[in-house]
């Protein structure tokens, strides 16, 4: 399969010619996306009412659902994907450089929908920027939802940076076979370049991924984000040190799942298997096979404490999660998918890519599950629990599932634009793959 | 950095305050102080004093002078300067102590306590305390040298005083009025008539229970226990200390914990954050439009806009519920989008609603109307207010019903009235510091709501509020 000598012309086919799957894809993804824009207009002139959402403690229900699980799981794959894109350039992992931007890219498109999905969670969206702009300089210093905003933007901010600085060389390269009707675009983008650059951008680069490499654990997943939970004392499903590794684990999970679909849809879509080879999906695969693997082992942790000896709150919880349906069958597809993988790394031959790529959609429904599980059943058994009325039973509504849906939509609706507009394969991975590389870092994996 | 300093040897190292060269007494510098003097060269004003006040207000910060001292020190020349010193002087304070002496009584010397609000609203500690007297002094201190900076970044990081507290969380100060309820579950039977009260009062939406009363029974009594549960208006308040747009605040004046209609963003982590379960979202539409709310009329950005005193005529001419003192429409119901809980009454604590309302609740009121007292609002602070009177009473009844004591102990040091009364704060340890003090049984691990004498049906309120919700669910509605 990977004979073919990789050149530049395989990655800008894409923007070269448009097959029929494209338009098919595309006009599926805009329909649901307009569906999910509908359902959401409704919400907006009647309130949130329309979902199954409700308050907690005397009136029985939930006020955080599937609203905020998801906004969590789309952060994850956002943070994983950029988190996997600076290692390969840190550790100098030339044999992922290939998935390196599509990594980026997903980093992009996941963190717009967590993004969006705030902005679907409130209550008064319209008042979003302001009110937060306005009282930034003193609830900066105890909200965790503020802590929350600031670090998503901050990412988002490095990674742009991040792929507006690496894309300017594969630009200035290839620019005469990229669409001509862009033009402005890529003038703006690759603005006063020279060829000297080339050598600081690396570095700059290299600076960069050092630095989301090192605030991953203190800051993304490891930390803001499970922060907005583990440091709320009254509701101990949520509260606790493991938060922080269990979301970064969950956030690596999904994002390198996330990756291996992605790959593995392109390089079907654009005859890129002998860039995108079984080779890297084998590597992907292991990978995913390690942080599941971690996911595994700190759900563990949180089950045997809680059930073994815990203070009554902190075992109602626990009893609770390891009988709920959602949760046996979160944990299920994760142990389904890492029987597959550890099969596969001890006898090669089970490896087939249609497997990982079940493996990976089975990951990624998997940590959706158990982030979504996570959020409702946490305000399911507060401290407090002496109301009625308290364990409420929530069922995410047809309105909030349809969010699912409607996001899914947007990103694909991203990735297809994208595709149109800037190689999502680096010139450098093929240069590599030719032998002709002068990439960053010395060694390989 | 580019100053020339000969004293100095590291070139760049902006050592420019070094005390060797510096004589100032400013921790920013000659320079600065020197911009200061010719500031207040251009008031009316003695410059001398001016910097004499600022000088000492930093020994004030550091201790080395008390608060009295320094009012002292400067009460003549104030007074000359500026015709009034309202600065208590060394005289004010002893007064005030004789004051305190005299107070205490034989109760005082039962507990062998130096003041009942202390011990029993228990609102803050003593680091606290000390930690927020350093942070006055270094306001004042900051203030009189014209650090504008210091100061406002301390008070609010707002230019504008909106009111909104000194410090983010628990801003008030043990000496200031601090909300909050005595509620004695023994007189309480259930009734109901402090939750139809409340929500006549706030005109909220079904299900929205402000106020609202669990009976329970717990594994080892048979008997019917109640629990009434208003905001327990915490001075650490979890919800407030989450909320991302400061929508959720303590008022300065008087400690109660607020939401600002007008910028709440309906995130809900204030309720996620609480753990009383007290907060109630308007998820869809108010069962009561906003045009029929009292003071609907007035606009926000006016109210804002004018000097106090006008403000709090026109609002208490116009009958006005929902906006409080400040003009912040923060009273009855939340508009849809928006987080609601009890008040606390705002509008009747700012005499809106009539001189002889303040001081009162809606619950309070309707306690009191149904001949069962058990509610006690006011300031928990201030020993002669409902609350602590309440206390000291029961506390004193309790003493003069149980002179002879079980197992052969005797009053005095440690068995005290205190001691025996059955006071406890909801939640106490998870540092919530609630402004809500039970009287009576306290729920145990295995207490379990039960059905009422009075059902929530028969007063025409609901309370599951999910059920009412469903309704509004598009598509199934149900799970």
């Amino acid at each position: 399969m990977s004979s073919r000598t990789p050149n530049s012309d395989d990655i800008v086919r894409p923007m070269q010619r448009t097959q029929k799957w494209y338009y098919v894809v595309f006009g599926l993804a805009s329909l649901l996306a307009l569906v999910w824009f509908g359902l959401w207009s409704i919400q907006l002139s009647r309130g949130l009412a329309v979902t199954n959402l409700a308050d907690w403690g005397s009136a029985g229900g939930v006020t955080w659902g599937l609203y905020i699980g998801a906004f969590i799981w789309w952060v994850g794959i956002a943070h994983g994907g950029i988190i996997l894109s600076a290692a390969v350039r840190l550790f100098g992992m030339k044999r992922y450089l290939p998935v390196a931007r599509l990594a980026e890219l997903l980093t992009i498109g996941a963190l717009s929908m967590a993004g969006f999905y705030i902005m679907i969670h409130l209550g008064r969206p319209d008042r979003m920027a302001w009110s937060v702009i306005q009282s930034y300089p003193v609830t900066v210093h105890q909200s965790p939802l503020v802590w929350d905003v600031t670090v998503i933007t901050m990412y988002m901010v490095m990674t742009l940076t991040y792929l507006g600085l690496t894309v300017r060389y594969d630009i200035n390269r290839l620019r005469d076979d990229l669409p001509g009707y862009l033009e402005p675009v890529y003038k703006l983008a690759t603005l006063g370049y020279s060829e000297r650059e080339d050598e600081v951008i690396e570095r700059i680069v290299w600076w960069l991924a050092l630095g989301v490499i090192v605030m991953a654990p203190l800051l993304l997943h490891g930390g803001v984000i499970p922060w907005l939970f583990a440091l709320l004392p009254s509701m101990p499903g949520w509260q606790g040190a493991i938060q922080g590794p269990q979301f970064l684990t969950i956030a690596l999970t999904s994002a390198i799942a996330g990756v291996i679909i992605l790959a593995l849809v392109l390089r079907r879509a654009y005859d890129w298997y002998h860039i995108l080879t079984d080779d890297i999906i084998r590597g992907l695969t292991l990978w995913l096979g390690l942080f599941g693997l971690l996911f595994i082992w700190l759900q563990l942790q949180q089950v045997i404490t809680g059930v073994y000896a815990a203070p009554l709150d902190e075992r109602a919880i626990a009893h609770a999660k390891i009988s709920a349906p959602p949760y046996q069958f979160a944990i299920g597809v994760v142990i389904l998918a890492m029987a597959y993988i550890f099969a596969q790394a001890v006898k090669p031959s089970v490896f087939s890519v249609r497997r990982s790529l079940a493996a990976s959609v089975l990951m990624l429904a998997g940590t959706l599950t158990e982030k979504v599980l996570f959020v409702f059943e946490g305000l399911e058994y507060p401290t407090f629990d002496m109301y009625y009325n308290t364990p409420g039973h929530y069922f995410p509504s047809p309105i909030e599932i349809g969010s699912l849906v409607g996001t899914l939509a947007l990103c694909t609706l991203f990735f297809l634009v994208i595709l149109k507009v800037i190689p999502v394969i680096e010139l450098h991975a093929i240069e590599e793959l030719r032998g002709e590389g002068h990439a960053p870092a010395e060694g390989d994996d | 950095m580019s100053r020339e300093d000969d004293s100095c040897g590291h070139g760049s190292c902006g050592c420019g305050d070094d005390e060797t060269a510096d004589e100032s007494f400013h921790p920013m510098g000659e320079e600065y102080e020197a911009e200061m003097r010719e500031m207040l060269d251009d008031t009316e004003y003695d410059t001398e004093l001016g910097m004499d006040m600022a000088e000492d207000s930093l020994r004030l910060i550091q201790g080395e002078i008390s608060e009295a001292e320094f009012h002292e020190k400067y009460n003549e020349a104030v007074v000359e300067e500026f015709d009034v010193d309202d600065r208590p002087t060394v005289e004010a304070f002893e007064e005030m102590k004789a004051e305190e002496d005299e107070n205490g009584g034989l109760f005082e010397k039962l507990t062998g306590d130096e003041s009942i609000a202390e011990k029993l609203s228990n609102v803050d500690t003593e680091m606290n305390q000390s930690r927020r007297d350093t942070m006055k002094k270094m306001g004042a201190g900051a203030a009189a040298l014209g650090l504008g900076g210091v100061a406002s970044a301390q008070s609010s990081g707002d230019p504008k005083d909106d009111g909104y507290g000194a410090e983010p969380v628990g801003d008030t100060s043990e000496e200031g009025p601090q909300m909050g309820m005595v509620i004695d579950l023994e007189r309480c039977d259930g009734c109901l008539e402090c939750v139809t009260g409340c929500i006549e009062e706030n005109q909220t939406s079904t299900g929205a229970n402000w106020m609202y009363v669990l009976t329970y029974e717990d594994e080892n009594s048979e008997q019917e226990n109640f629990l009434v549960r208003p905001c327990q208006h915490c001075t650490n308040a979890p919800c407030e200390k989450v909320c991302p747009v400061r929508a959720r605040h303590t008022r300065d004046k008087d400690g109660i914990v607020l939401t600002n209609y007008e910028t709440c963003i309906g995130c809900r982590y204030c309720q996620v954050a609480c753990p009383y379960g007290v907060n109630y979202f308007q998820w869809g539409e108010p069962d009561v439009p906003y045009e029929d709310l009292p003071g609907s009329e007035n606009d926000f950005e006016e109210l804002k806009q004018m000097p106090d005193d006008e403000r709090n005529e026109h609002l208490t001419e116009d009958n006005d519920h929902i906006h409080d003192g400040r003009g912040q429409w923060s009273d009855m119901r939340p508009p849809q989008g928006v987080m609601g809980k009890c008040t606390y009454c705002p509008s009747r604590q700012d005499g809106h609603q009539g001189e002889e309302k303040v001081g009162t609740t809606a619950c309070m009121e309707a306690c009191d109307a149904a001949g069962m007292s058990a509610i006690h609002f006011g300031d928990m602070n201030d020993p002669e207010s409902r609350p602590q009177q309440y206390l000291q009473q029961r506390a004193e009844q309790d003493f003069a019903r149980d002179t002879e004591l079980d197992n052969g102990e005797q009053w005095g040091e440690t068995v005290t009235p205190w001691g025996k009364l059955s006071a406890w704060q909801l939640l106490e340890d998870l540092g919530t510091e609630p402004n809500v003090v039970y009287l009576g049984n306290q729920p145990g691990p295995d207490a379990e709501q039960i059905e009422g004498p009075v059902t929530y049906e028969q007063i025409g309120a609901d309370d599951n509020r999910k059920e009412h919700l469903d309704q509004f669910t598009v598509g199934t509605g149900d799970d």
